[in-house]
């Protein structure tokens, strides 16, 4: 029930788009690809020389955070895709971090040339960024420990205050349930945008915020981390897809990427990456080029 | 709870980082420990009763914040130089006299004040490329807070320009000082005392500003230590961190500032100058400091606020103004050589002069006529003309209608058909003429010493000498018995003594004429004397000046010739003995009068 609600909420269009624009396989059964870095120049030309530039946040584990060994290192679970992925494909790239929400734009600008950053696919972004997707999305719903608001799905928060990251498809599924709190004749919801996670814990942490709405892992890490303060209100595993992002037009990229992750996950090398950084392997979805 | 914490906590760890017990290893150890507990790869360390000190002095010198730091301050840096350019550039276009360029500036101010920083960053950084320009992070970063900042500085330049009194302007344009030249020698020095603090406050502010710029991938101090909260949640410690980091910064900044705000108080004397930052910035000190020695050593003389007749100089001695007498005379013959068959020649001829101010007629169809050496003194009903005719004389301001002619010359005039036009290089006109005004209310430098004003034009506008210029100056200064006071500042000195070192000042250009607009009307009635002394051996020396002066009795000792105004135009002319022992004209009479009337009442 709670899923489907979700789901209605924040997948119409997106099936839709699916359906219209299709999905195409990476992997072609006649030529399965093959990691072989030193055929780059024949393969992917167009990356020959070229350092290509990786935009992540560094601020959200599990995803992409500073090393706590050694700070000037990015891990996470995909920034070590990233590694595997261009040890395959045989180019150089460099990570630029930035904050997430000028992430988007400095790919659409050529300022970086993938978002690799738990970027989810919309038909609006689609617009202007090619996708190659690799996961689904699991939402999770952060609140405070004891669930004292009784949270149990989002047609529990009308008229509470819920917080989500700015931009996010979180804000939209909130922005969405507020107008059917409406329609049912409840309180709509007050919403609250958070600038990065942490400064979205500290609202829930000091009441500010009743729900905070984000990646499942990385509400279950939250939780994890701080027993005492947090605990997981419900989860949605919904059909949004994960996907890396660079700007229309660059197909050698967008090949080099899609045939790299198509390997990496039949030799269980993502599943590897993600069982070290606690991510559920079942979010794999298998790699494809969207558009 | 926590605000009371931090209130605690902040200036120890500032005082622990100044002393330098850093506790490097601790503070290192401390975020690996709580970052194992996230990754869940090591049993969480509990910490003891110290824990968080070290682990906030740890972030405190943690290379990777410190790095942030120093990208902050870099790009603050960079954009505040090219932003106060920028500035005094928009500062200046707002104060121009064309209304274009006005428009333009306020434009420029209006729209780049009122739109996000964050959104001009994100549009140099990401809507440029689509033109062709793509910067880098640091370009963009310090491009775009130098625009932003250029608005902002632009302002607070004006206000600080706006600041400085407008006679300061009129009487470097007098010295024959371009517009340039007088912002940056005379201008500027003094508006930077307004100016300064709000500087200090747009670099502060930028500082911790740049953290905006983690859109356009500026990994800054502010980002930085986000991330580290990003992974380890210990946001306590960590901005506590950050926020000991920028106070160290600020605290820097705020210093920079005490020390160029001092180096800019003209009210403060040259020696102690620059002394003793420290009781500046905290408001008190120890009285061995520096600054308190040099104030309480200063002499007593001439201190502000005590009675001019203290001020006043002892008396010199015989042979010493005989000696700078000589030395005067001297520099004021070389100056204007006298020829025998010019004496009767007339050297200002004014033909027919119209002003008007606003629609008001302030002189009308106005002659005016003075020899070779000849003293004239104007004198008139407040509101007459006087001072406007002596600004025209030495173009301070454009005649509407006439001409006049110096030495047989326009100052700063050419001739187009019928009409005068004034010329763009004003200044240099002004500076070729060599015409000496003296003005009601000094307008000494304030910035400058007694002799530095009067060697400013010599050096600035005429490219003498230094040396040669302080050395002229120091013997002007001891012509108007002033050689004792070569170093004060005009707030020290007297009225009396103001005017007579503004006296000097504009003897030091060479003048073939001299002006004097009511040279003696702000002055007390006991300082009047001393001023009319020092004209009356100008007089003496052959010197051709047009006095304004309410001083009858003076005009009558001095003057070869009187000229009696009102309502714009000359009623009555003639010998003191003419105009002011028989008038003719009842408005003189009348004049007159009053003026007697009031001397009785001051004598009394």
């Amino acid at each position: 029930m709670v899923r489907s609600k979700l789901l209605f909420a924040v997948a119409v269009v997106l099936s839709g788009s699916a359906v219209m624009l299709g999905t195409v396989p990476a992997a072609r059964a006649a030529d399965p690809p093959k990691c072989e870095p030193e055929k780059l120049a024949t393969k992917y030309p167009s990356l020959v020389g070229k350092k290509v530039v990786i935009g992540q946040d560094g601020e959200s584990p599990p995803y992409s955070f500073r090393d706590p060994k050694n700070f000037n290192n990015i891990i996470g679970a995909d920034a070590d895709m990233v590694r595997a992925a261009f040890k395959c494909i045989g180019g150089q790239f460099e990570f630029k971090l930035g904050g997430w929400s000028g992430l988007l734009p400095a790919v659409i600008a050529g300022q970086a040339d993938v978002m690799w950053d738990n970027l989810y696919f919309t038909t609006e972004r689609a617009k202007q960024v090619d996708y190659v997707v690799y996961m689904i999305a699991g939402t999770g719903a952060l609140v405070k420990k004891g669930n004292p608001k009784k949270i149990t799905g989002m047609d529990s928060v009308c008229g509470l205050t819920a917080t989500a990251g700015l931009g996010t498809v979180e804000e939209a599924a909130f922005r969405d349930q507020s107008e059917k709190c409406k329609t049912a004749g409840k309180p709509p919801i007050n919403l609250m945008t958070y600038p990065d996670i942490p400064a979205g814990t500290r609202l829930i942490q000091n009441d500010r915020a009743d729900i905070l709405l984000s990646d499942l892992a990385m509400v279950d890490q939250l939780s994890e981390n701080n027993p005492t303060a947090f605990e997981r209100g419900f989860k949605v595993i919904s059909d949004f897809k994960i996907g890396v992002a660079m700007k229309k037009g660059n197909e050698d990229l967008l090949k080099a990427l899609a045939d790299a992750l198509t390997v990496l996950q039949a030799d269980g090398v993502q599943k590897k990456i993600y069982e070290q950084y606690k991510l559920d392997p079942a979010l794999i979805l298998p790699i494809a080029i969207q558009r | 709870m926590k605000s009371r914490l931090a209130l605690f906590v902040v200036p120890l760890c500032l005082g622990l980082f100044l002393l330098g017990c850093d506790n490097r290893s601790g503070g290192q150890g401390a975020p690996g420990a709580t970052l194992s507990q996230l990754a869940g790869g090591g049993s969480p360390v509990g910490q003891g009763e110290s824990g968080w000190l070290g682990e906030l002095l740890g972030y405190v010198v943690l290379p990777f914040l410190l790095e942030g730091a120093l990208l902050a301050v870099q790009i603050s840096a960079l954009a505040m130089v090219g932003g106060v350019l920028l500035g005094l550039g928009l500062a200046l276009m707002r104060l121009s006299s064309y209304a274009p360029i006005r428009v333009i500036a306020w434009i420029y101010i209006w729209f780049v004040r009122g739109t996000p920083q964050l959104l001009q960053l994100v549009f140099l950084y990401d809507a440029l490329p689509g033109i062709g320009i793509k910067l880098d992070t640091f370009t963009t970063a310090v491009i775009g807070f130098a625009l932003n900042e250029a608005a902002f500085s632009a302002e607070i330049i004006r206000g600080g320009i706006l600041s400085v009194n407008r006679n300061q302007t009129v009487a470097a344009a007098s010295l024959g000082m371009g517009p340039l030249l007088a912002l940056r020698r005379i201008i500027l020095p003094q508006a930077m005392r307004a100016i300064l603090p709000g500087m200090a406050n747009d670099t502060i502010g930028m500082i911790k500003g740049t953290s905006i710029a983690s859109v356009i991938f500026v990994n800054e101090l502010t980002f930085r230590s986000q991330q580290i909260v990003g992974q380890n949640f210990k946001f306590f410690t960590v901005f506590a961190a950050a926020g000991v980091i920028y106070l160290m910064l600020t605290s820097a900044i705020s210093l920079v500032q005490s020390v160029l705000e001092r180096r800019f108080n003209h009210e403060l004397e040259p020696a102690t100058r620059g002394a003793s930052s420290w009781r500046r910035f905290v408001g008190w000190g120890p009285s061995w400091l520096p600054g308190r020695v040099a104030a309480e050593a200063a002499p007593p003389t001439g201190a502000v606020g005590s009675s001019p007749a203290i001020a006043a100089p002892p008396p010199e001695t015989a042979a010493e103004r005989s000696a700078h007498g000589l030395l005067w005379r001297e520099h004021l013959l070389a100056a204007s050589p006298r020829q025998a068959d010019q004496e009767a020649r007339p050297f200002v001829v004014c033909d027919n002069v119209c002003k008007s101010y606003g629609g008001r007629e302030v002189l009308r169809n106005l002659d005016l006529t003075v020899r070779r050496g000849e003293v004239v003194t104007i004198i008139g009903p407040s509101g007459s003309g006087k001072s406007t005719l002596l600004r025209l004389i030495n173009h301070l301001e454009h005649v509407d209608w006439g001409e006049i002619k110096i030495d047989g010359q326009y100052v700063g005039y050419e001739k187009r058909g019928n009409a005068l036009r004034p010329i763009r290089d004003l200044a240099k006109a002004r500076a070729d003429a060599r015409i000496g005004m003296v003005f009601q209310q000094f307008n000494l430098f304030n910035h400058l010493t007694a002799v530095q004003n009067i060697s400013e034009a010599p050096i600035q506008v005429y490219g003498e000498e230094p040396k040669r210029a302080r050395s002229l100056a120091l013997s002007l200064l001891a012509s108007v018995g002033l050689a004792r006071h070569a170093d004060h500042l005009p707030h020290r000195l007297s009225g009396g003594q103001q005017q007579r070192v503004a006296i000097a000042r504009a003897l030091a250009i060479s003048p073939r004429l001299m002006l004097f607009d009511e040279p003696t009307s702000a002055l007390d009635p006991e300082l009047v004397g001393e001023v009319l002394a020092v004209i009356r051996r100008l007089a003496e020396a052959g010197m051709t000046m047009i006095v304004v002066t309410h001083e009858i009795r003076f005009a009558r000792e001095v003057a070869d010739r009187v000229v009696f105004m009102d309502e714009g135009s000359i009623v009555e002319e003639g010998t003191p003995a003419e105009v002011l022992d028989n008038p003719k004209e009842e408005r003189t009479q009348r004049f007159l009068r009053m003026v007697e009337r009031e001397e009785t009442v001051v004598d009394a």
